[in-house]
């Protein structure tokens, strides 16, 4: 297994800039998702790794050895492609053995790893159907063992389950994930379902336009957002944001002060609070209830407060509350997050000293 | 997993050296392979504009190939080597001007626009021949030139627009009789009308159309016909059907609809069409002649083949010049709408 | 109600398809018809049918001694046959599927730039008029030392001038229809080497597979059906074309294929000699390979997708 770089790596497409100086160190066995919203960069950035594309700029290293200009073949990569890109004209027991031709595997041996990658994604039954008698969730398999078969340094997974349902979504994300631990294959997995990043990930490469906007846990990137685009892209619904000013020691919208721990010169901020942190209490903020959407388990509320829209949930089966009740928003200051609004960037270390 | 170390570094120079291989290999296979294709149009246009009467020149094709084959892989290379947009641009026109100036050199005082001639002087062959040339009652060249932009415009325009309602029908409208249709399509398709020139001679004649441009325009029209209706039926076939359901609930009519919604969106395979039809159009050579008894018409093709006829082996640069003036409406359309046509796919018909 | 439906069906079937029937119908349905009787009649010199004879075929399958140009018609159709078959095979066999797929796997495995100049040099002489295309081809092989085949052959390689015209005359005008005809096998095959998705050769060349293997295993099984149109469709467009040949060679006996033979016995300017009622029976014979050809065709194609049907029922 290689170690795997990449170095300021940029990739343009005549005036457009694809991927923008992407720096990225990945660990043995580690499985990383690339999260962001379509056209961000994120698939281009696989296809780099796979010596489709070829950088512009930077360095793309295994084992510290620069691999710009090595082929795809040679780098022993395994990718699943959004579309499964199974051959049409061959069976999948040929699909599986298409990777080893160009390896030195004898066709006995060849045979005998086809049958034991197909039982470990569960396809024994399958090897003589082409792709086209197969169910999305069968093809997924098939691409997943192709990846897999000749043990590559690196899987790429190119949105492997935007294309099943919602149910079949959650089986294989257990699946790729068990595969994944069982074979401790270096992984990246390139989504904009932020569920899936967070559900199957160790860490998380959170990019924007190109660029990579923040890199940690899942936890990290849910707590800890470092800009408000990975604020608002992780997490679900998303987080509350709210523009205002600080104002000699405290966060000010239109003529409501709040008074803020933690110092800070005067900017233009934006606040950011998720909405499973806020709850309906005795004291708080003074709200009107605008907006009842029930989910099911939890229901989602919107309220109406001097300083904006706050959005919460209540984990009832039936609301509580009416539309134009009064209420009293309730959150830990704590957790309030503040966000620079001039670069997008987290202000470390400040947070209200009150919510109300 | 086997946890196999490979020499990176090694591979990365195979992969450079295996990729430049490949693709000096390719190149080359299509230069050579595509020099017999350009090399004789390169030399009628040397003909046209150097020749003088009585021979041919070819040392100026030779020298202008010293010239240009140079430039040209100079340029290849340089942007197989250069990787910025600007850098390219400025070696395409340093290239062209050093080639410019070494054409000059070379080739410069055999250059002359006497051939040309033809598009000014009326009569011009028997100028050159004397009244009674083979060809009988020689036309001025725009003559036969409007004659063939008639011929070639107005058989587009009716392909065109009948293959388009036609297409338009097949495709989107259910009626007695639809599987019956597209299967005798599909069968006529089949039938070229040059393996029917005696029959097809034949109606014409009893229509009353011999000897008028009438009869060649109405049999381009059906020249490829059912292979263009299939074509545009590929084309509608891929307008998505809510387009023109929601064009419907608003109020449009069918045919409105078709007109408004449906027409916009296969415009670049009719580009396509026309531009097959025109230059079919504008070639056409065969049923031009078994149409007409005598010299009733002319059109460029029958003009160039006389004239190449008659002056043959005294005026080699006139014929060329006429060529090259033939050549050029088609090479142009086709040059500037070569992308439409290449959207173009087997109608539809695809198993 | 149903009235007005009815009549706006009617009203657009005869906006929509009838001018395209009326064309197809008079100008090729009705000529296949006017072929059919006119093979079994003596037409010729004047259009007038004077009576109905099976002569023609007979003058076909069998020398004629007693025609009056006898010497001409001799084992003339035999030979136009083998003509056509070795005509046919060859420029088939070599350009149309052979360079047309050659040109288009190396033009499409080049960067998009460089692979589309070389496909529009080889689209120059399908876009290039027939009379000048024929043109070029006369003064190439001109048999003195004008011509540049000969120009090369003697400069560069130092041997005599040759005249491919008396020589090799098959040979020119399988080239010469080859060039033409490598340029229509390689636009299909561009077209349908693009329509794979790029997923697949994306995916081949991680799984470790090289340009030939891509080829094999990726591009050639997409062709199948391409390549299948192409053998069936330009066989037949082959054995009926004659405008090339015509062009090239004129009436010359070493390249008299059915369509010329058909055309030179009726309207060739100049030469033809309006012998109708026999070229029309040749012209049956070309349809009938026709018919087999539609039949062919017809199992290749898609009918579901043909026939699939459209779905809004108003008119």
């Amino acid at each position: 297994m290689a170690q795997i770089e990449l170095r300021s790596v940029s990739k343009h497409w005549g005036p457009t800039v694809a991927v923008d100086g992407m720096n990225l160190a990945l660990e043995n066995g580690e499985f990383v998702a690339i999260l962001g919203p379509s056209g961000c960069g994120k698939s281009t950035t696989l296809f780099l790794l796979a010596g489709i594309y070829a950088p512009t700029s930077g360095d793309i290293c295994f084992d510290g050895a620069r691999i710009n200009d090595v082929e795809p073949r040679d780098r022993n990569v395994g990718i699943v492609f959004q579309s499964y890109a199974l051959y049409p004209n061959m069976t999948v027991l040929k699909n599986l053995l298409f990777p080893l031709r160009f390896t030195s595997v004898k066709s006995e041996e060849a045979l005998r790893q086809a049958k034991a990658i197909a039982e470990l994604v569960q396809i024994e039954e399958l090897l003589e159907r082409h792709p086209s008698q197969l169910s999305g969730g069968q093809q997924q398999r098939v691409a997943l063992a192709r990846a897999l078969i000749k043990k590559p340094n690196l899987l790429l997974l190119d949105e492997p389950l935007s294309n099943l349902d919602a149910t079949l979504r959650l089986t294989m994300r257990g699946e790729i994930k068990r595969i994944q631990r069982e074979l401790r294959v270096t992984t990246i997995l390139v989504t904009h379902d932020q569920v899936e990043a967070t559900t199957m990930a160790d860490r998380i490469i959170c990019m924007n336009a190109g660029r990579v906007e923040q890199i940690g846990t899942p936890e990290n990137l849910y707590r800890k957002p470092d800009r408000t685009f990975v604020a608002t892209f992780v997490g679900s619904p998303p987080i509350n944001l709210i523009d205002g000013h600080v104002r000699n020691g405290s966060f000010a919208v239109g003529q409501k002060r709040i008074p803020l721990s933690g110092s800070c010169r005067d900017a233009d901020v934006t606040l950011g609070l998720r909405p499973e942190l806020i709850s309906v209490a005795e004291t708080g903020l003074p709200s009107e209830i605008t907006n009842i959407e029930p989910m099911g388990r939890e229901i989602l509320y919107t309220a109406q407060s001097e300083i904006g829209l706050f959005r919460f949930l209540e984990a009832t089966p039936q609301p509580r509350m009416a539309l134009e009740d009064r209420v009293r928003l309730h959150a830990n200051p704590e957790d309030a997050l503040f966000f620079e609004q001039e670069t997008g960037s987290r202000i470390e270390g400040l947070s209200l000293a009150a919510f109300s | 997993m086997a946890v196999a170390t490979r020499d990176w570094n090694a591979l990365a120079r195979r992969s450079r050296y295996i990729r430049q291989f490949q693709n000096a290999v390719l190149i080359s296979f299509l230069t050579v392979i595509s020099i017999p294709v350009v090399l004789p149009f390169f030399w009628v246009l040397t003909i046209s504009f150097s020749a003088r009467t009585g021979g041919v020149e070819s040392a100026v094709l030779w020298r202008a190939c010293g010239v240009l084959v140079p430039a040209v892989i100079a340029y290849v290379v340089a942007h197989l080597t250069l990787k910025s947009v600007r850098r390219r641009l400025f070696a395409a026109a340093a290239l062209t001007l050093l080639a410019m100036i070494a054409l000059t050199v070379t080739v410069g005082n055999d250059l002359h626009l006497n051939n040309y001639r033809f598009l000014v002087n009326p009569n011009l062959v028997e100028d050159l021949r004397g009244a009674a040339t083979a060809g009988g009652q020689f036309p001025w060249v725009w003559e036969a030139f409007f004659n063939s932009l008639a011929v070639a415009a107005s058989s587009t325009l009716f392909k065109v627009s009948i293959a388009t309602c036609c297409g338009y029908y097949i495709s989107r409208y259910n009626f007695l009789g639809r599987s019956a249709y597209l299967q005798s399509l599909l069968i006529l398709e089949v039938f070229h009308p040059w393996m029917l020139t005696i029959p097809i001679f034949l109606v014409i004649f009893w229509i009353g159309l011999l000897n008028t441009l009438a009869g060649p325009i109405l049999v381009l029209t059906v020249i490829d016909l059912p292979f263009f209706i299939f074509i545009m039926k590929g084309f509608f076939d891929a307008v998505p059907w809510d387009v023109e359901m929601s064009a419907m609930t608003d109020g449009a009519s069918r045919r409105q609809a078709f007109w408004h919604v449906v027409l916009p969106q296969v415009r670049s395979g009719i580009i396509a069409i026309s531009v097959l039809g025109f230059i079919r159009g504008w070639e056409e050579y065969v049923f031009v002649t078994a149409l007409r008894t005598g010299n009733s018409y002319w059109v460029m093709s029958t003009y160039l083949y006389y004239v190449a006829d008659d002056v043959m082996g005294v005026d080699y640069g006139l014929v060329a010049a006429v060529s090259v003036f033939y050549m050029m409406p088609s090479l142009l359309l086709y040059m500037f709408l070569q992308r439409y046509l290449t959207q173009l796919t087997l109608g539809g018909i695809k198993g | 109600m149903m009235q007005t439906q009815t009549r706006r069906q009617v009203v657009n079937a005869f906006i929509f398809l009838g001018p395209a029937s009326a064309f197809l119908l008079v100008l090729l349905v009705a000529p296949i018809i006017v072929d059919l009787v006119v093979a079994f009649t003596d037409m010729s010199q004047t259009v007038r049918i004077d009576e109905y004879t099976t002569d023609q075929f007979r003058k076909i399958i069998r020398p004629n001694e007693e025609a009056l140009l006898g010497f001409e018609l001799r084992g003339s159709f035999y030979r136009a046959l083998a003509k056509t078959a070795i005509f046919v095979f060859f420029t088939l066999a070599i350009f149309n599927v052979t360079f047309g797929l050659l040109l288009a796997l190396t033009t499409t495995a080049l960067p998009d730039w460089l692979g589309g100049t070389f496909r529009a040099i080889w689209l120059l002489p399908r876009m290039s008029p027939s009379v000048v295309y024929a043109l070029l081809w006369i003064w190439v092989i001109d048999p003195t030392e004008r011509g540049l085949v000969n120009q090369v052959l003697t400069n560069v390689f130092g041997s005599e001038p040759v005249n491919l015209f008396l020589q090799h005359p098959m040979a020119v005008i399988v080239v010469a229809n080859g060039f033409i005809g490598a340029s229509i096998g390689m636009l299909i095959l561009t077209s349908a080497i693009r329509s794979i998705p790029q997923h697949l050769f994306f995916a081949a060349r991680a799984d470790g597979a090289g340009p030939l293997s891509i080829a094999r295993h990726i591009i050639m099984p997409a062709l199948r059906w391409p390549l299948s149109y192409i053998t069936v469709f330009q066989s037949l467009a082959l054995m009926v074309s004659f405008e090339y040949i015509f062009l090239i060679m004129g009436p010359a006996r070493s390249t008299m294929t059915m369509a010329m033979l058909a055309y030179t016995k009726t309207l060739a300017p100049q030469i033809g000699s309006g012998q109708y009622a026999y070229g029309a029976a040749i012209t049956l014979i070309l349809i009938v390979i026709g018919v087999v050809v539609a039949l062919l065709l017809y199992r290749l194609t898609n009918m579901k997708r043909l026939l699939a049907k459209p779905r809004i029922e108003v008119h």
